[in-house]
């Protein structure tokens, strides 16, 4: 039965596993390391943590962390293996080499360490346009994160979740790695994990072998894919060349895949971000499969010990040469990065007082012993820059000859240090210490450049809103040969006119703002979401405006009810600030077509279809939908279709706040303030409303 | 008024029924709806329970035949034409109501108002 034959295995793993620990703590207290021994099975201890949590969590992404955690781990025990291994076979050599040879040449300098520090991450995505604007599916989302390893330290950054919303893949975590030799490999592993993927508990010989290949460092997986082709989890155990085959205890939960890696070294090191390929493993098969561009940009930098450490001090007596200055001055001298810094005493140092001089020590630095002095018996130091186009040279001398070996081995060690760190010793590139943990800030969701564009179509209102005015005087005027001018009008013509023509009831109100009006008019909206929504007025005596509250919010507190067909115009809303709306809205269309069936209305130009301007104002998060043919009414931001009567002000979006007040207006006054919070309440920014 | 998964939703509802305009090649209804189960409850101005994420009336077209059939402002439509509106998306509200195909709608809708009526003419206020 195939379920007893997994079992099987999963116990001799199990017990394959615990020969491991053994094994391992056996090398380790052979070797009287106990510090790797340690990490190790703290590592251990961590796992095993992250394997319960993660079988015991329910929420996705505490599964998601806690199987970043196991990966982190596992990667971190593997290297602690290797070196476990490494330093066997070392000390093994060792034994063996002793005998033969005797100590090499003196000259076997070990360069000087440094602080490596890799910061702002950013891995650009490249997704299909189809993905973007047309999916309206689920979004597919992966959970990703970096592994960063140098040298036998394992760092893993955040865990960052990506849609297909995000443009890049951004780390913000700056890591820093403390003992780093100038010939580093640091070797960057991006792991991700499909986010929706139910967890299949168990699973085959198979997929184990290809997951723990995966999952294991770089030489260790080569080695055990290519053991592992004939049998999946035999264990591989060829004295102790290859490591060990630790299985990866199968738990239900996510598991991470490599995606891509790539690795950095000093010769990518420099003070500004670069760009460096990424080596891309999986395809578009694979459920975690991302569509990287296939590079990655970040900031590598470095500090060698040299730069930032004092290499060397002491007393010296320095006299410099090539100038008139003959005699030998006492100082202090430190020995650190560029510079030979000379400092009249020792305490100057602590109390960070300038130094008295600086000698530049780098690259083009000529540094020799000279002859003996007859009377001292102590060879001079002889240092010799270019400044410029002259040579300055400084003399040192010391006061035993000790001391002038030391400083002289202080100063081959520093131009060796230099040599092999090549352009990191130019200048101190800075490192900024990842501060402490504080907790992330709230940040919006990362957004991406596409959905936060907002189409700005308000920048011509003003021009348009002109436009719109002039052409509607031009239009009234012709009426009013007619008779027929409404009422409004006389607002225009600054109070001289108590409204030529019909509702006389509503002059008295207009008379009251006219003074107001005409400034109030052409003033352009400030938001771009409150365009002026002028409404025009096809039929003549309809002069119905979309909200009767207006007339309801009008400063002066008379308050008519106005009958149906005329009349009731917003002429003067509430907020100053905004240009009145003037929409003829659905309600003028209805009680219009109720009125006179359709062929009245003056203008009856109902072109329902107005210069759909489709640049759909709504904002993103709104359209979710595709435009129906009912909604081919929608014309947006009436500036345009306002002059055509229709302005069927269907779009949702900035006219509901005006028009919502299809209420009865015969309220008392208290109600118009809550109108007001209505209406701002209704506002489709915030909850989506749709017209039927 | 929002429900408590598991129980049953009771509500005293009235039958609305509406006759849509053809204007065009549109026929329209005239009032705008708000919520559903995508949007914010939130910020629904009607909503009793601020977790309720059905359907509601936010605005009425004057005159339309919203109007005259007799919807008011902050309805809660519950049912139009047998399809159930109080577990739907904004848009499946919107399409349910704007089938091309039917010439009428037939509403259950809810409000305070109901249910005050129906306490009062069951005599548990104290009459006025």
């Amino acid at each position: 039965m195939p379920v007893d034959k997994y079992a099987n295995m999963e116990e001799k793993l199990w017990i394959l596993e615990d020969l491991n620990m053994m094994y391992i703590r056996q090398i380790a207290l052979s070797l009287q390391d106990s510090d790797i021994q340690k990490k190790i099975d703290h590592e251990i201890r961590m796992r095993d943590g992250a394997c319960k949590l993660l079988a015991a969590c329910s929420q996705r992404d505490q599964a998601l962390e806690a199987a970043k955690s196991l990966q982190t781990c596992s990667t971190r025990i593997m290297a602690y293996m290797s070196e476990l291994q490494r330093m066997k076979e070392a000390q093994v050599m060792q034994k063996v080499t002793r005998r033969s040879s005797d100590a090499g040449p003196m000259d076997d300098r070990l360069p000087c360490k440094g602080k490596v520090a890799i910061s702002d991450l950013r891995i650009p995505l490249m997704w299909k346009d189809t993905e973007y604007f047309k999916n309206k599916g689920e979004l597919h989302r992966c959970a990703v994160f970096c592994l960063l390893q140098l040298g036998g330290e394992i760092f893993d950054t955040d865990m960052v979740i990506v849609d297909r919303t995000l443009t890049d893949i951004c780390f913000d975590n700056t890591i820093v790695f403390n003992e780093a030799s100038p010939g580093f490999e640091l070797r960057v592993e991006l792991y991700s994990c499909c986010s929706e993927d139910d967890y299949s508990a168990g699973s085959t010989p198979r997929k184990l072998a290809s997951k723990l290949s995966s999952s294991l460092g770089r030489s260790a997986g080569k080695k055990l894919r290519a053991a592992m082709e004939p049998g999946p989890c035999s264990p591989v155990s060829n004295g102790g060349a290859a490591p060990l085959l630790l299985p990866v205890p199968s738990v239900a939960g996510p598991k991470y895949h490599l995606l891509a890696h790539t690795t950095v070294s000093l010769s990518h090191v420099q003070d500004s971000f670069r760009t460096h390929d990424l080596t891309i493993s999986g395809n578009e098969e694979c459920s975690y499969w991302l569509p990287l561009y296939g590079s990655m940009c970040c900031r590598l930098a470095a500090q060698p010990h040299c730069m930032t450490q004092q290499m060397m001090s002491g007393c010296l007596k320095v006299k410099q040469c090539g100038g008139d200055l003959q005699s030998w001055s006492n100082v202090y001298a430190v020995l650190k990065g560029t510079s030979l810094f000379c400092y009249h005493r020792q305490e100057d140092v602590e109390a960070n007082i300038e130094p008295a001089f600086t000698i530049g020590i780098n690259k083009e630095t000529r540094i020799r012993a000279s002859e003996k002095d007859p009377h001292s018996k102590v060879q001079n130091i002889c240092i010799s820059n270019q400044y410029g186009g002259e040579e300055v040279t400084h003399t040192l001398t010391t006061d035993s000859r000790e001391d002038t070996h030391r400083w002289m081995e202080a100063f081959w060690q520093h131009f060796y240090d230099m040599s092999q760190w090549k352009q990191c010793c130019d200048d101190l590139m800075k490192i900024e210490l990842p501060s402490p943990r504080k907790p992330a800030p709230v940040t919006p969701k990362q957004g991406s450049l596409y959905h936060e564009m907002v189409i700005e179509s308000s920048d011509d209102l003003s021009s348009t809103v002109s436009d719109i005015l002039a052409r509607r005087m031009q239009e009234l005027e012709l009426r009013s040969h007619l008779g027929t001018s409404p009422t409004w009008m006389s607002v225009f013509e600054e109070n001289s006119t108590k409204g030529a023509g019909r509702p006389r009831h509503c002059t008295s109100r207009l008379s009251g703002h006219s003074p107001c009006t005409p400034h109030r008019l052409p003033r352009s909206p400030v938001s771009p979401h409150r365009c002026p929504q002028l409404g025009v007025l096809s039929s003549d005596t309809s002069l119905t405006s979309d909200s009767d509250s207006h007339c309801s919010t009008s400063p002066c507190s008379h308050h008519h009810i106005w009958p149906e067909p005329s009349s009731n115009f917003s002429l003067l809303s509430s907020s100053p600030s905004r240009l009145r709306p003037r929409t003829l809205s659905l309600d003028a269309k209805l009680s219009t077509l109720r009125g006179r069936g359709y062929g009245g209305g003056g203008g009856g130009t109902f072109q329902c279809s107005c210069q759909p301007s489709s640049s759909l104002l709504a904002p993103l998060p709104i359209s979710s939908r595709s435009p129906l043919s009912q909604r081919s009414t929608q014309t947006t931001l009436s500036c345009s279709s306002s002059t055509s009567s229709s302005s069927s002000s269907n779009s949702e979006g900035s006219h509901s706040p005006e028009s919502s007040e299809g209420i009865p207006f015969s309220r008392p006054s208290p109600a118009r303030r809550s109108l007001r919070n209505l209406r701002a309440r209704l506002d489709p920014r915030n909850w989506l409303q749709s017209q039927v | 008024m929002s429900f408590v998964p598991g129980q049953p939703v009771i509500a005293v509802v009235e039958r609305i029924e509406i006759k849509k305009l053809r204007h065009g090649d549109n026929l329209i209804l005239g009032f705008s709806i708000g919520g559903g189960i995508d949007q914010d409850p939130g910020q629904n101005p009607f909503s009793e329970d601020k977790t309720d994420k059905g359907i509601y009336v936010t605005r009425i077209s004057q005159g339309g035949p919203a109007d005259e059939a007799g919807l008011k402002m902050g309805d809660k439509i519950m049912q139009v034409n047998g399809w159930d509106m109080t577990v739907v998306t904004h848009d499946e509200a919107r399409k349910k109501l704007t089938k091309k195909k039917e010439d009428v709608v037939r509403l259950l809708v809810t409000r305070k108002t109901l249910e005050e009526a129906v306490k009062h003419s069951k005599g548990k206020y104290p009459r006025p």
